[in-house]
């Protein structure tokens, strides 16, 4: 079955690859160094390790919320991969808490994503559960070696998310605010970062030009979105991916409350307040984790895992006809269909490998009930799954 | 490389393996000159003759750094000591022989209990329906993962109340000792699915009890000194925005430090009381302490230094909230019949006071 799917898969990666390759030499033209040059050598100041996105020449992107930073770092993992190099590995997380000295349980792995060169895997993770624990990154290779990062002597840069301080009175010392990055992407030249503050209820992408410059915040948007029709609201942007829909540059961005919403790049201007128009609602109780866009068969499809949903494949053929939600159909769902992906059980992440794979990081749900079960106690598998 | 180790000969004592400050050490067997006077060997080929690990048999030895001090190795570990750890540290003589092997135990674990609940926010004892989130204050530092487990909603008769939280990141302060939680938005907007599937997580008129279990683990893994429990009652659900016209200033008299108290007609957000208000002279910010009274519906500000005579200004970000997420000229969710573009833009408004 999937011999005879090869061909035009193979089809699909070249025109893609040719279309890469047309893009790296416009940017290799009007860019003549490379996205490292302005990085510096020394240790790196990392509070926490939340979500990853990768730039160009093997340069990670490390949401750091505790730190209220964004750090990029020169990963130097840049030797292009053997075809077909597929990751499994058991016990992820017991690996790397024998590398770093704790019981496996005291592992919190926050994030996975892969170098679109080597195609290894990056991790965040911590070490410890308290406020004190201890950031690691981590690179997984096909050949089953986990590597801890050193941070201590590393070219890296990095940018503040916080605000500018305010001379105000404080009322309990310690300043409790903290905006928790939440994902992550590198789109065109900037590092689109969506963040949920644990105090005021509040939309805020920020769009941070790269390489950063000095106190640089970049834009922030105010996002709207509309639940069918009737009602509008802002809320923070949980997880997003660009997108291009006839032509058009997008960002699909999933809620907390789970509608799915497609913005227009072009409308991510600085101070903006952009209206996004919501094209799904994937239902109650849910918040979804990761999405994966890819074509098969012909045909565009977007792999989102999800808290309690488990993963489901949208049907993204005809994303430009779903307009807003007008009324709602159903109680579960709403605007473009979707399937339920049943054999991909207890997903924690989910990230593209290529144009027909992705890595999947699973593990045991967490304690809690199953509409809320937690972060997996372990023990983690990661491995390349085929794009269903 | 291994064959420059195995030159030198064993220094006649038995060997074994010792643990001193923080260091892992092989005696009894004279590691060789480095190449590199006393520098780091690389550790990829110290680490086949002497490793330590404390994961299963396929796990990977322990990350750390090697220096040959007086001949002998030494293994310093990249991380702190961890408690519940077991040490397996091993010396495989480079020439061939029996490997040595010795075992070392992490601290031990701290078993006294020490973090509690402080306190909840909102502490009122009727919450509207459409309450958007919750703070859980504890008095230490605790262990992240836990906060699907250990917390409960029950209805009045002790039953679980499913689907009330929003799923996903614990949102913590950076000191890990307040957890926001987030009543699912998806069941309080109007108009999304799962608020007509289901209603609000709050039913109106309903007594519901909060419940966090004592066996929450503390950030040393210890579990609290006792659980929480609080009973409630769901109120109606709140659209109003907070309007600053319905505040009630009352004014300390000059040469006191008696506290500013500001008071409101409903309870706020506790967290954005800390720092969304503020007092304010043509001079610049007054210095002072801020706290939250009479169930969040009082702000108190008492001054660094006793209060003058004059013009005083009470400020306040347009973007504090009340515990329903309304915001001054904004209700979380807005009809759309009331026009997005209505809402008021400025970032702060002043409400004039003045000290006698």
């Amino acid at each position: 079955m999937r011999r005879n799917q090869l061909p035009v898969t193979l089809r699909v990666t070249l025109i893609r690859i040719a279309a890469g390759l047309f893009v790296a030499g416009v940017l290799a033209f009007t860019i003549a160094a490379d996205a490292t040059d302005n990085l510096t050598a020394g240790k790196v100041d990392l509070k926490s390790a939340g979500p990853l996105a990768f730039g160009t020449d093997g340069v990670l992107f490390v949401g750091d919320s505790v730190g209220g930073a964004v750090v990029a770092v020169d990963t130097g993992d840049r030797t292009a991969a053997a075809s077909g190099a597929k990751i499994d590995v058991q016990g992820v997380d017991v690996k790397i808490a024998a590398l770093v000295g704790v019981t496996p349980d005291q592992i919190m792995i926050n994030d996975v994503k892969i170098n679109p060169v080597s195609k290894n895997a990056w991790l965040s993770a911590s070490r410890g559960r308290g406020a004190d624990a201890t950031p690691l990154i981590v690179r997984v290779e096909p050949s089953g070696k986990v590597t801890v990062l050193s941070l201590d002597n590393i070219r890296h840069a990095s940018v503040s998310l916080v605000d500018a301080p305010e001379s105000k009175a404080t009322g309990r010392g310690q300043n409790p605010r903290m905006m928790t990055v939440t994902d992550m992407a590198y789109v065109n030249g900037n590092l689109m970062v969506a963040g949920l503050s644990n105090e005021e209820w509040s939309s805020a992408l920020r769009s941070i030009p790269y390489p950063f410059k000095s106190a640089q915040e970049g834009a922030t948007l105010q996002i709207w979105h509309s639940s069918h029709g009737q009602y509008e609201t802002q809320s923070p942007v949980r997880t997003f991916v660009p997108y291009t829909i006839a032509g058009k540059q997008y960002i699909l961005a999933a809620y907390t409350c789970t509608p799915l919403v497609k913005i227009p790049v072009s409308d991510l201007k600085p101070g903006a307040k952009v209206k996004g128009v919501t094209i799904a609602d994937l239902g109650s109780g849910n918040n979804p984790l990761d999405m994966v866009p890819y074509n098969k068969d012909g045909h565009n499809y977007i792999l989102v895992a999800n808290t309690s949903l488990g993963v489901v494949k949208l049907k993204a053929d005809s994303l430009e006809t779903y307009a807003a939600i007008d009324s709602p159909t159903k109680t579960d769902v709403a605007g473009v269909p979707y399937d339920k992906i049943g054999e991909l059980k207890n997903v924690q992440h989910l990230a593209q490998l290529d144009a027909s794979d992705a890595v999947v990081l699973t593990g045991k749900p967490g304690p809690g009930p199953a509409w809320n079960p937690g972060p997996s106690v372990g023990p983690m598998n990661l491995q390349t799954i085929a794009l269903p | 490389m291994l064959a420059v180790l195995a030159g030198p000969r064993a220094s006649g004592q038995q060997v074994s393996i010792q643990l001193e400050n923080g260091a892992f050490r092989v005696t009894g067997w004279i590691a060789p000159p480095l190449p590199r006077a006393r520098g780091a060997a690389p550790a990829q080929d110290w680490s086949s003759v002497f490793a330590v690990y404390t994961g299963p048999a396929d796990a990977p030895p322990l990350l750390g750094t090697y220096t040959v001090e007086v001949g002998t190795i030494v293994f310093r570990p990249k991380y702190p000591f961890a408690s519940g750890v077991r040490y397996r540290a091993v010396f495989r003589p480079p020439g061939g022989g029996a490997p040595v092997e010795k075992i070392f135990d992490g601290p031990s674990r701290a078993t006294t209990p020490l973090a509690r609940v402080d306190n909840v926010y909102p502490t009122a004892d009727v919450w509207p329906a459409n309450l958007l989130r919750l703070y859980i204050q504890f008095s230490a530092p605790m262990s992240r993962g836990e906060a699907a487990a250990r917390i409960h909603m029950l209805d009045a008769k002790g039953a679980v109340l499913a689907g009330v939280f929003l799923p996903g990141e614990e949102l913590w302060d950076p000191a890990g000792m307040r957890l926001t939680m987030t009543f699912d938005p998806g069941r309080i907007k109007r108009g999304l699915t799962a608020n007509m599937a289901m209603g609000p997580p709050i039913a109106e008129g309903k007594l519901c009890t909060l419940l966090i279990d004592r066996e929450w683990p503390d950030a040393r893994g210890v579990a609290m000194v006792e659980g929480f429990r609080r009973q409630f009652r769901g109120g109606p659900a709140d659209r109003i925005p907070p309007d600053p016209k319905t505040w009630r200033i009352a004014a300390p008299k000059a040469g006191t430090s008696d506290a500013l108290a500001v008071t409101f007609p409903k309870p706020m957000n506790d967290a954005l009381l800390q720092r969304m208000l503020w007092v304010a002279t043509p001079q610049g910010n007054v210095d002072g302490t801020v706290s939250a009274a009479q169930q969040e519906t009082q702000w108190r500000f008492v001054p660094r230094t006793p209060w003058k005579p004059g013009d005083y200004q009470l400020v306040v970000d347009t973007a504090i909230e009340d515990v329903a997420r309304n915001r001054i000229g904004q209700p979380f969710d807005v009809d759309v019949f009331e026009h997005v573009t209505q809402h008021i833009a400025t970032k702060t408004i002043s409400l004039p006071f003045t000290i006698r």
